[in-house]
Order: C-alpha cells, then structure tokens, then sequence
C-alpha cells in the first residue's frame, strides 16, 4: 500500500491520504490531474472496478468533492479519489470511456447536483426524477421543507403545538417575560 | 383504429378454459430487512417531548400533540410525536436528531386500509402492532448530528487557583461559544425548569447569529443579574437538558455569561433602553440582595418609585458576601447591580429596618413593601462546647474575606458541613494558605453543595471526610487553638424509605486539635427587625414566609421573597420571586391593569 502510494506521488500531486480503515483509503487529487491518475489506477494498479462515483456538497467552501471509489481485486483494497470542482463551475471530465458504466452515476450526479459532464451519453435525459423543474435537489442551497410544504397537499384537522409555549401554559402561565 | 383492435378483447377469452401459465402461491409474509426503514416506534417513557424530530422533518409530517399521560413531568413537554404518513418519506432524520434515542423505526412496512385518514398517528401513544418490534432502523452507535460533549471551560489548574482570589473559569472564546450554542436543539424544555424561565433557546440563538446586544436584551426580560447568574447560576436548566441524555447538556450558564462578556457596561442604557414613566407610586424593598434589586428593576420600569434599605455597607446581599471573588468577581456582580441603580433605585445603606425606621413606618409611608432579607443567621451545631472563641461561622468568614477583612483562621481548620457555604468557606480557607479539612456527617454524594464545588474544593487540596459527626467541641491547650471531638458514622437505612441516617459509632471516635472552627452547617432567618404583631399579621411560621399568588404575604401591601420565603435558596429562585413580586405589586397599585402610562417611547404598550 505504502510502496503504491509513493509511487502516485512520485508522478501526481495527491494530498490528504487518509487511512479510514484497514483495506480503504481515500486522497485528494487536483481536477486537471484527476483522470490521468484514475487511468493509471485502472490501467497499471489493478484498480479495475468502479464502485460507484458519488458526489458531497461542501456549501459553506464552495465546492463539490467528487468522490470515485475504486477496487483492486488482487489486494482487496479500494481506494476513494477524491476531486473537489467549483460549485459555480460544476464541470468535471466524463469518465465513461474508462468503465461504461460511469455514465450512469454521471448521469445520476447531474440530476441531482446540477453537475456537468460533457460528452456523457444521455446525460440530460431524466434519472430518477421525471418532471423535475426545480433546482438539483441534492444541492444544499434547495429547501426541501418550502418544497414539500409548495408541493403536497395537506391534512385536515392537523396541529402541532410548541413545546416551550404548552409547558408555559401548562405550568406557569403568569410568569416568565411578559409579552411586550 | 383497425377491427382488430376492436375484437382483441374478446380473442382474450378463449384462453380463459386453458391451463394458465401462472399458479397461485400463498402469501408469504416477508418481513423488512433488519435496518430496514419502517412504521415509526416511540418509547414514549424515554421521549421528553422536545420536538427535535418536528423541527427537522422536512416534509412537515409530524406534529408534537399533548399525550395526557406525560402532562406535568419535570424535563417533560408532556407532547409527543404524531405522525402523517401522507406526507413521511421514511428518511429517518427524526431518528438521527432524537435526543433521547426514543424515537426508532420498526421493519414492518406493511399496513392496510381503505381510510386514509387512518395514516396518522401518534407513536407509542396509539396503540400499534410493531411498537414493540425489534428490528428496524436505528441511529448507528456513535453517530450524533450535534457533538454530544460540550466545550470545556478554560480553567485555572488547581496550583494556581488556591494562589489568589482570580477567577477560576476564564470563559468561552467566541469560537467556544458558537461551536457550544450549535449544541441547542432550541426546545425550550429548560425554560419551564428555570425558575426565572430565562428565554433560553432565544439567547444561545442571539449567540449563533453574533447578536449579543439581542441577546443581552432578551435575558434582561426575566432576569437582571445575567453577569451574576452567568457564573454562579444553580443552573436547573441544565440538569433536564435532553442534549444531556446522551451526552453533555449544553453549558447554558457559560453561554449566557458569554453574552454579558461580551457586551460593555456603559452600552447598556442604549441597548436596553428601559424608558421609565413615573407613575407617581413609592414602593420600598427590604433587603438589597438579588431578591430586593430584582424587584426594584420591574418595579423600576413599571414606573413606581423605589427606595431599598440594605443593613450593610454595600448592595448584593450574599451574592457579595456569601460567594467568594474567584466565583463571581466583584466587578461582574457591580456590572448587574450599577444598570439597576442607574434607573433610578435609591439604596440607603446601613439603614436597618426596627432600628433605624420602623417597619409600621414602611407600611404607612409606602403602597407597597417588598421584604427579602435573606437568611443571615448561621445554625448551630448544637453541640456542647460551641460558643468558643475559635469556633467561626462560615458565613462570617466569607463575609470577612469579602469585605477585606482577616477573618483570622490560622493555618490548620476544619470545616463542618457539606453545603456550598461549607466548600466556599473552605476553598476560601485554601486561599489563605491553610491546609483544611472537611467534616461531613454523610456520604460525599449527600452532600448538598454543587457537584462542581466539591469538586473544585478537593482538587484544590480540600481533605473531605465523610460520614463524621461532630461530638463535642474541647478547648485546647493553646488559647489560639480548639479541639474537637468527632465520631465515625455508618449509614443505616431509613424503613419508611427516606434517605439513609448516618449513625454515629460510639467506639470509633476521634479528637483533633485545629487553629479554627468553621461552622457552616445551615442558616436561618433572622426577623426580629418585626414586631410579634407584624411577625403574627405576617403569617411567619419557623422563620420562613409562605408566599401566595405573586409572591404576596398574609398582609395585603408586603409582598415578600427570596431564601425568607422559598424552599430552594438560590439566588435565580430570588430574582423570580422579586419579578413576581414586582409583577403583584404593580396589580396591586393598577388593580385595572395595564394604563395608559406604560407606554415606552414608540407608543407601544409596555
């Protein structure tokens, strides 16, 4: 494992190897790089499947981490390749010509977090969400509560009351601030 | 259309006669995946009905409704959880967010019926087939959305504590306290524990969004003395805390003492601008405590004129001389008691009420009295021997130090007792430089003193015995020393179910020689500044009031308040008592209610 990773860092700029548990671990590669190394993964590691490609919304850094988990049958390790992209520019290289089922997850990613893979095929055709005419749900800037609250109807009779306010009518009705 | 399509259907039934493909199989009942993600469980004995699982369901599907059998339960909203599966998709957050880990989902996800309205029920309330089902998602181990322990104090270590009188907890930073306020579920169930009922949530909300003057204004709406109860708070919030059934409760004291941190005394006036509009009545308060003051604020704003009279040289009662510096520095107390002042409450000092002007005089000259005098008087110990000269009350040790006085213990003491009076007195004892040791007659955790302050006491070089009882106390060779007599205790079980007695072992006693007694075994009320007829017209029963509704005694215009006439003694029980009472004086005066003169400067009603 040591011996691959110098090896990756001889020829790439991989940063943040983080060692979650035995048999995984995950780094940080640049954007640019990012295919390259995932090739190489693929090609000369034995990283020869895909797990899955998945995607994380880091808000408050304006960024996207983009996460490829890889498998290397041999040494039943797996390895997380992970790419931050611009949220304002939610552009990442397509990797289906590497495994063909990567335009499925890409596709899943650009329903979901609005994200952009040029060349992928059926790239903007609906995945899960048919009709969708709202912003990508999984972006966090998405409110899912003014949605659900716009977009389903409502129960008849429903009420909730707020535990501060009942206690206080309950058990102290004259104390506490006195309303202004 | 072809006439084909016409007469397909009717091709369909010549099949019907011939073997079909399929067979019918019985139903199998296939039960959910172990984790799966099914109908909602609720342990409603665990759940305190926070509204945790309300506040972050994002589809608006479950509603907290009053659960009669959960009304009135201490740490308890008496609400629960009542669900719409119209509206639910299963994403499990209200199990993830559950501060009691009540709320949990079965694996049975089948339920039918023709009555939509059916779909709506309250969790463990409602009587449901898989609420004692075994499987289904629950919140992994260690997994929390808030972190379960809180932000530690920053404080002195125990070698330089019992160096000076400084401050022990040095307070949260800014990042401290926003990374503690993100701890609040903000649901209010510490407001009705708090005796004050502080707007609690409010105020660590005014931290999360840096608006500390909001934050300022909103604990002066129940509670003028934040600086003080930021850092000496009995804090009964805390303790029903639902964060703190998993975890830490969130430091709602710390909290609120970062807020008056960070506020500067002299923006107080423009940020609470209290605007007072005289209603031409004069109200007098006995007792310039946190009691006294408390209700001169409210009193204060409601626009009567206030005049306190205080016994002692200086204001804060036993905020000032009962708790040492290096819990609540001077300087923060004064920061409370300067922004009453300066709305116009007239202290006079050194003035004792039956000596130097005359109860019945309050009565006749003030159309209303707010008496809050405190406990003063230490309790004996009731042992032979205890009127020698080194034997010291540890309230007038407390009172010496605070007042910059020697109060003379020598260098080897023993205290006797196991309340906060004992621990302040013998960490202040430790300041002196004198080694010390604690005598108390039960086990260490009978003790009622704060578990902080016992603590704090043993780490700073506080020796504590437990389970001793003092006997006898012997004067001893040198005039400047004591002796006293003590004896080993074993705790027997009460049979009628109170807590266990401590016995004293005739055959196990012991005789130690110290430079000084401390004697902080209790206080008691001292009421002699009345006379036996305002003691029998006030209804006084064993030196201590019974209040009624807003604080009001058997005399219709003396309100009273505070240790005098609670059963709790602390100091926000007597900040409450004094708002109350404030709030019962000024029905008294406006028996019509609120008129026309409480208006603030925007024409709003006060």
């Amino acid at each position: 494992m040591n011996e691959l990773l110098e090896r990756l860092q001889r020829h790439f700029d991989v940063n943040n190897i983080n060692v979650l548990k035995p048999g995984m671990t995950t780094l940080k590669i640049g954007k640019d790089s990012a295919e390259i190394l995932i090739r190489e993964l693929r090609d000369r590691e034995g990283y020869t499947h895909l797990n899955f490609i998945t995607c994380i919304d880091y808000i408050e850094d304006g960024i996207f981490t983009l996460v490829y988990m890889l498998h290397n049958y041999d040494s039943k390790h797996t390895l997380g390749v992970h790419v931050d992209i611009d949220r304002e520019h939610e552009e990442m290289t397509s990797i289906h010509t590497l495994w063909a089922q990567a335009w499925t997850y890409q596709r899943e990613l650009r329903e979901m977090y609005g994200i952009n893979f040029p060349g992928s095929p059926r790239l903007d055709e609906d995945f899960c969400l048919e009709g969708w005419d709202q912003i990508p749900p999984m972006r966090r800037e998405f409110d899912t509560r003014v949605f659900s609250e716009e977009r389903f109807g409502h129960r008849e009779g429903r009420h909730s009351e707020v535990p501060r306010v009942h206690m206080k009518m309950e058990l102290y009705p004259k104390r506490g601030g006195d309303e202004e | 259309m072809n006439l084909r399509d016409l007469l397909s259907p009717f091709f369909v039934w010549q099949r019907a006669f011939e073997k079909p493909y399929t067979s019918i199989r019985p139903t199998i009942d296939r039960p959910g995946a172990p984790a799966y993600r099914g109908f909602h469980i609720n342990v409603s004995e665990e759940c305190v009905g926070c509204g945790s699982c309300h506040s972050i369901c994002q589809n608006h599907a479950i509603d907290m409704v009053p659960a009669a059998e959960f009304e009135g339960r201490t740490g308890d909203s008496g609400l629960r959880p009542r669900f719409d599966y119209g509206r639910c998709c299963w994403c499990g957050l209200c199990v993830d967010i559950c501060t009691a880990a009540s709320l949990r989902m079965s694996n049975e996800y089948a339920w039918i019926s023709e009555d939509p309205d059916e779909f709506h029920f309250t969790a463990g309330v409602d009587d449901k087939p898989w609420q004692n089902n075994e499987h289904g998602y629950r919140r992994a181990e260690g997994y929390h959305l808030y972190p379960p322990k809180r932000i530690e104090m920053d404080m002195l270590s125990p070698d330089e504590s019992v160096q000076s009188f400084e401050e022990v907890a040095r307070g949260y930073s800014e990042a401290q306290a926003k990374l503690e306020a993100d701890r609040c579920v903000e649901c209010g169930i510490c407001v009705a524990t708090c005796p004050a009922h502080m707007d609690v949530p409010d105020y660590i909300h005014s931290i999360r969004d840096g608006d500390y003057e909001k934050g300022l204004q909103l604990m002066y709406r129940t509670n003028p003395f934040p600086a003080t109860c930021g850092r000496i708070c009995t804090r009964r919030c805390e303790s029903v805390c639902p964060v703190g059934i998993l975890g830490e409760p969130v430091a709602i004291r710390w909290l609120k003492r970062f807020i008056v941190d960070q506020v500067d005394a002299k923006d107080y006036p423009r940020i609470l601008n209290d605007q007072i509009i005289e209603s031409g009545h004069r109200v007098a308060i006995i007792g310039a405590g946190p009691g006294g003051l408390s209700a001169a604020y409210y009193l204060r704003k409601k626009g009567h004129a206030v005049t306190v009279f205080e016994a002692g040289e200086t204001a804060g009662g036993m905020l000032r001389y009962g708790v040492p510096s290096y819990r609540l520095p001077d300087a923060d107390l004064d920061k409370d008691i300067a922004y009453i002042v300066s709305l116009g409450v007239d202290i006079r000092y050194n003035t004792r009420i039956g000596k130097d002007i005359d109860f019945e005089q309050l009565l006749q000259d003030y159309a209303a009295v707010f008496l809050s005098t405190g406990l003063s008087v230490p309790s004996n110990m009731r042992i032979q021997g205890e009127d020698h000269a080194r034997v010291l009350s540890g309230l007038q040790v407390l009172a010496d130090v605070a007042s910059g006085r020697d109060p003379g213990i020598g260098s080897r003491v023993a205290v006797i007792g196991g309340g906060n009076v004992a621990m302040d007195a013998a960490r202040v004892s430790r300041r002196l430089g004198a080694e010390v040791t604690i005598l108390y007659r039960r086990r260490i955790a009978d003790m009622p003193a704060d578990e902080e302050e016992i603590h704090e006491s043993q780490e700073e070089g506080c020796n504590i015995v437990p389970q001793a009882i003092p006997v006898e106390i012997i004067a001893a060779d040198k005039p400047q020393q004591v002796s006293i007599k003590w004896g080993e205790a074993e705790m027997v079980q009460d049979p009628t179910g109170g807590r266990p007695r401590p016995v004293l072992q005739e055959d196990r006693m012991h005789t130690d020689t110290y430079d000084c007694i401390i004697s902080a075994i209790g206080q008691g009320s001292d009421l002699d500044f009345l006379s036996k007829e305002n003691q029998q017209q006030l209804a006084i029963e064993w030196g201590k009031f019974t209040p009624g509704e807003y604080q009001q005694s058997a005399l219709q215009k003396v309100f009273v308040g505070g240790d005098v006439a609670n059963r709790t003694a602390d100091a926000i029980s007597a900040i409450e008592d004094g708002h109350h009472a404030a709030r019962g004086i000024e029905r008294l005066l406006n028996p019509d209610g609120f008129t026309a003169t409480q208006t603030d400067n925007t024409g709003e009603p006060a």
